[in-house]
């Protein structure tokens, strides 16, 4: 990797002034998917600001919402003893990521940043959409079995590999961030975008953005919720596919029910037709087998993952039956 | 013998490998070494037109960019280097993640990041990646190591064609990568009077020895030798010498510093070998009662533009059970990707599809898969065309009491065996078996033994310690045939300083050093017994020799009278010191692997629950070594079944998942504990104490009892691995 600067800031403020006043500049804070991108040359930064010591590694709960520091590592959610019990898909979601030892390091707000998992995109020899805008897209016929049935086109096709981001977005979370032009706060449902014909930008962050905070309301849905990760190894394994799921019935009948989906997007995947297909109907495995059928119905696999398109609606029907109570 | 062999003794050197005492090849501090970084190819095929040095010979740190136009011309040396050509020597391109280029400087990061800066332009031709492709192309390769790929006894075109049962299917295995933990790494340090010494990752010191000796014989050194005390796994990754070693070399000789060369992890899947992609096509004819009639096996393996090496033989097929018509073919296919090579037990392949055929035969024939085996069990190598010999016994094989052991301990009686009918909440329970079994190799061996003035004794001998426990059983069995404590036995390996020894691949090492050590040990015994008699100063003087017996460090005679190494060597004031020898012959390692599987069937998610093996490798030297190779060879078999699968690129021919973090490997949680019992007899041919060679027959069995076992929980036969998710929906 190319030789680069380095600073640690001391406060927020600090970390946005020193990238608006060097090029090319990165956050970095466990460094887990940053340093590899970096040797493997799928990214090059002329300097780092190192946010590990902003004071942004809180996690608090108010009244109505929990409130998680970009600098919050992994483990620290996922462990919390309220996020279990409060947002157990959330819990579930981080601890069948990665590994103990980078749950340890990793960040709430790199991980949501974390690039795709595509091999064409990793390897600087290769030619990526992503990475060098225009040179083509080798998944699309080449190996794409890790690759996106949903939100793809004929310039990218790379799933979002970030487990809690697909919780994050059944849960409705927001991402609040600190730039150049002062601080915002972006629903999740509008932070990643979909590749079209600028794969290359993944999120709505505009140059030398922060992700400060990430904010999760407060809903005793959210405390009726699970996260089922399928994947081709026990663990240490990025998902084939993923759902969140939150439902809350009475009697038979869905009151309401967020669902997210991994492993299948070019970003997060949520559907709200999905939701609303299963909103007020009994639960039962018919209308989640509709419901299912309505989540793919655009889908657009390839010779890899074909598989998927069958594999998802499974997954849904399975989480939402253990959820339901159904047999 | 104070029976140290056979105990389950701790590692020797296991106190240094955890602590980080143990220097590995890397570890060498080399004082003035720089630090070299290979620049690949960003083609499959073809040529480089040109390569602009300039930003890399500008960036800091940067001592020099060598290529084809400066590398100096060597020999293409013998097998085991492991290519037909050396790779800048020429223009040629011949796949993709070849060395086009090697950058040197004062550190790795710099190296690396001039690696990048290196320009080059290729004149390009369209590769073949795929096997899929070009299988009309297929053709029966050249012998290589003097076997021929074609191979087999009676009629079985024939037999089949009489049979009264048959069985015919396709099973196939991807490319593969051996994945050690410990990247290939060689130190070349150049003396003044033109000796060279590597440091090197390597299964074989000797072997890479004279490599490189070959390779250098229009400017040979004045002697070469090659260092390695440790390895960090090799699986057959660094059994071969491969182009990097001799590049480093030369590169070190033109620069006039020692160098240092770590592959990267991404370069390790094209630089050192890989196992092919394989398909067998295998048809089994058989009786009503079960015994097999005719086995005919042709496979496709991929080889390359420039060389057909079949690397992976079909042994089992030829040998495992008692069949008079067996025909095996051995065909490759070319394709533009590096060449193939061993990699962990290489016969698994082969014995893949013939263990899941015989499955299926099981099932067609309503026989136990058990039961089948033990009607086709034979007791005689068997004659094949190639082989020549007449049929003989074996010395020792005791199959059937692995069968025995390891069902009984699995519960195997109670399996039901109907597909799909075992049932645990939402989950099929699916109970699998298959043979294992695997060659072993043997190459004549030889050892130093010393005992020093202070009564302790030295082993050296040029093998090596590869993870597998060789300094342990070496001081094993040398403390016992001395009779001496284990900790006054110190075992030296893996220098060419050392007497030459067997490489350490091909489950040769305890066949071909343990008699060595044991006969050194012998000696050295009998030489310091005779100065003890022999010395009026010693309380045994003029005691008969053959009335002396070694035990703990002392040496005793009858009526109280006794010595020790010690006291008698501090007396002599001077070393002793023997060789030993002892020639032996290969042979075949046996067992048996009982698999429970569970399977959710609406996801298709699997997981292997339950393994207990049985296995003959003669006398166990040390149990507890001999449990880790099995454990290993489980794990790797797992591997093997449900997810180790390198993917190529099918227009460039670049490997797409060249990293541990797509290319899957089994972790601790799709590996469940393992119950492995050992017969635990001494073969009477092996030379080795009785011991066998074992590394790479656990595993081999593996893959087919997964799928044997899949089959028997939800009734879907796979012929395919990986068996991943979406072939169990």
């Amino acid at each position: 990797m190319r030789t680069f600067g380095y600073t640690v800031a001391r406060s927020p403020a600090e970390a946005v002034r020193i990238a608006a006043s060097t090029s090319a500049p990165a956050y970095v804070a466990g460094g887990t998917d940053l340093l590899n991108l970096m040797r493997d040359g799928a990214q090059a930064h002329d300097h780092l600001v190192d946010v590990n010591h902003l004071g942004l590694d809180e996690v608090a709960f108010d009244s109505r919402r929990l409130r998680v520091g970009a600098g919050a590592r992994m483990r620290q959610v996922a462990e919390h003893p309220r996020v279990r019990r409060e947002f157990p898909m959330l819990s579930e979601a981080l601890l069948a990521s990665a590994s103990p030892q980078v749950r340890n390091m990793a960040s709430i707000g790199g991980n949501l940043l974390q690039r795709t998992r595509c091999g064409y995109f990793r390897d600087a020899a290769a030619p990526c959409n992503k990475r060098t805008p225009g040179s083509g897209c080798p998944a699309i016929a080449g190996h794409n079995r890790g690759h996106a049935i949903l939100g793809g086109g004929d310039h990218c096709i790379a799933t979002h590999p970030s487990d809690l981001a697909v919780a994050l977005s059944a849960l409705d979370a927001t991402v609040h961030l600190l730039g150049p032009g002062g601080e915002r706060a972006v629903p999740i449902a509008g932070f990643y975008l979909l590749p079209g014909a600028t794969p290359d930008k993944e999120t709505v962050l505009r140059p030398g953005e922060l992700i400060t905070r990430v904010d999760v309301p407060r809903t005793a849905l959210a405390g009726r919720s699970r996260y089922l990760k399928l994947r081709d190894r026990a663990t240490f394994e990025f998902a084939v596919v993923s759902v969140a799921a939150a439902l809350r019935t009475s009697g038979r009948v869905v009151r309401d029910v967020r669902l997210a989906f991994g492993g299948v997007g070019t970003r997060p995947w949520r559907d709200l037709r999905v939701e609303d297909a299963l909103r007020g109907r009994p639960l039962t495995v018919q209308a989640i087998a509709e419901a299912g059928r309505l989540l793919v119905r655009d889908a657009e696999p390839r010779e890899g993952n074909t598989f998927k398109v069958e594999l998802v609606q499974r997954a849904l029907t399975s989480i939402l039956s253990e959820l339901g109570g159904l047999r | 013998m104070s029976g140290l062999v056979g105990q389950g003794v701790a590692r020797v050197d296991g106190r240094a490998k955890v602590t980080g005492a143990a220097r590995y090849a890397a570890d060498q501090e080399v004082p003035g070494a720089l630090h070299g970084f290979l620049v690949m190819s960003t083609i499959a095929r073809g040529e480089v037109v040109e390569i602009d040095t300039r930003a890399a010979l500008a960036h800091p740190g940067v001592v020099a960019v060598y290529t084809h136009a400066d590398m100096p011309r060597l020999r293409v040396p013998d097998f085991p280097y492991n290519r037909p050509y050396i790779p800048m020597q020429d223009a040629r391109v011949h796949h993709n993640g070849q060395p086009v280029a090697y950058v040197v400087a004062q550190t790795l990061e710099q190296a690396q990041e001039a690696a990048n800066l290196v320009k080059v332009r290729y004149r390009a031709q369209a590769p073949v990646a795929r096997m899929a492709d070009v299988l009309d192309q297929a053709f029966l390769p050249d012998r290589f190591r003097g076997r021929a790929n074609e191979d087999g006894r009676g009629d079985a075109a024939a037999a089949l064609a009489q049979a009264e049962v048959r069985v015919e299917a396709t099973y196939s295995s991807p490319m593969q990568h051996h994945n050690p933990i410990e990247p290939h790494t060689t130190t070349a340090v150049w003396a003044g009077d033109g000796t060279l010494t590597l440091y090197e990752s390597t299964q074989g010191v000797a072997f890479t020895r004279n490599m490189v000796t070959q390779a250098f014989a229009d400017d040979p050194p004045k002697d070469v030798r090659v260092i390695s005390p440790y390895l960090g796994g090799g699986f057959g990754a660094k059994g071969p010498t491969y182009p990097h070693t001799l590049l480093t070399a030369a590169v070190a000789r033109l620069a006039g510093r020692p160098v240092k060369l770590v592959l990267s992890r991404a370069q390790m899947f094209t630089s050192n070998g890989h196992r092919a992609e394989y398909r067998h096509h295998l048809r089994l004819g058989a009786t009503r009662e079960g015994r097999l009639t005719a086995i005919a096996d042709t496979s496709t393996a991929q080889v390359t533009r420039l060389d057909g090496r079949i690397y992976n033989s079909s042994d089992s097929t030829l040998q495992l059970y008692a069949c008079p018509n067996v025909h095996v073919r051995q065909l490759g296919v070319r394709l533009d990707l590096p060449t193939s090579s061993y990699m962990r037990s290489p016969e698994t392949t082969a014995h893949f599809g013939l263990e899941t055929a015989m499955d299926e035969l099981s099932h067609e024939l309503g026989i136990d898969p058990v039961e089948l085996r033990i009607r086709n069990h034979t007791d005689v190598v068997q004659q094949t065309w190639a082989g020549g010999e007449p049929e003989r016994p074996y010395g020792g094989k005791h199959l059937l009491e692995c069968y025995r052991a390891a069902a009984e301990e699995f519960g195997w009686a109670r399996r039901n065996p109907r597909p799909g009918t075992t049932r645990d909440g939402d989950e099929y329970v699916g109970w699998g078996m298959a043979t294992e079994t695997h060659t072993y190799g043997h190459i004549d061996s030889e050892v130093r033994l010393t005992i020093g003035p202070d009564g302790r004794a030295t082993v050296r001998t040029a093998s090596q310690e590869i993870g597998t426990g060789t300094y342990t059983v070496l001081s094993q069995v040398a403390a016992d045939e001395l009779g001496m404590p284990l900790g006054h036995v110190t075992t030296l390996l893996g220098d060419t300083t050392y007497p030459a020894a067997s490489i350490s691949a091909g489950s040769s090492t305890m066949p071909s050093v343990v008699g060595p050590v044991s006969e050194a040990a012998k000696s050295a015994r009998a030489a310091v017994i005779a100065l003890a008699v022999a010395d009026p100063r010693s309380p045994l003087h003029g005691v008969p020799a053959a009335e002396v017996v070694a035990e703990d460090g002392r040496l005793l005679a009858s009526g109280d009278r006794g010595d020790t190494y010690r006291d008698v060597m501090a007396r002599h004031g001077q070393e002793v010191t023997v060789t030993g020898r002892k020639p032996n012959t290969r042979g075949h390692s046996f067992g048996a692997v009982f698999v429970e599987v569970r399977i959710q069937p609406r996801l298709g998610r699997l997981r292997v629950t339950r393994v207990v093996t049985a296995h003959d490798l003669g006398r166990v030297l040390n149990r507890r070594t001999a449990r880790g190779q099995v454990i290993g060879g489980v794990t790797w078999g797992i591997g093997f079944a449900l997810m180790e699968h390198t993917m190529v690129d099918p227009v460039t021919a670049r490997v797409v998942n060249p990293n541990l973090s797509t290319y899957l490997v089994p972790v601790c949680a799709d590996t469940p504990s393992v119950t492995a019992l050992f017969v635990d007899e001494p073969d009477p041919d092996s030379q080795a104490l009785g011991a066998r060679g074992f590394g790479e027959t656990p595993g081999t069995g593996v893959p087919a009892a997964i799928g044997n076992a899949i089959h028997h929980a939800i009734g879907r036969r796979l012929r395919d691995v990986p068996f991943t998710q979406d072939k169990l929906l």
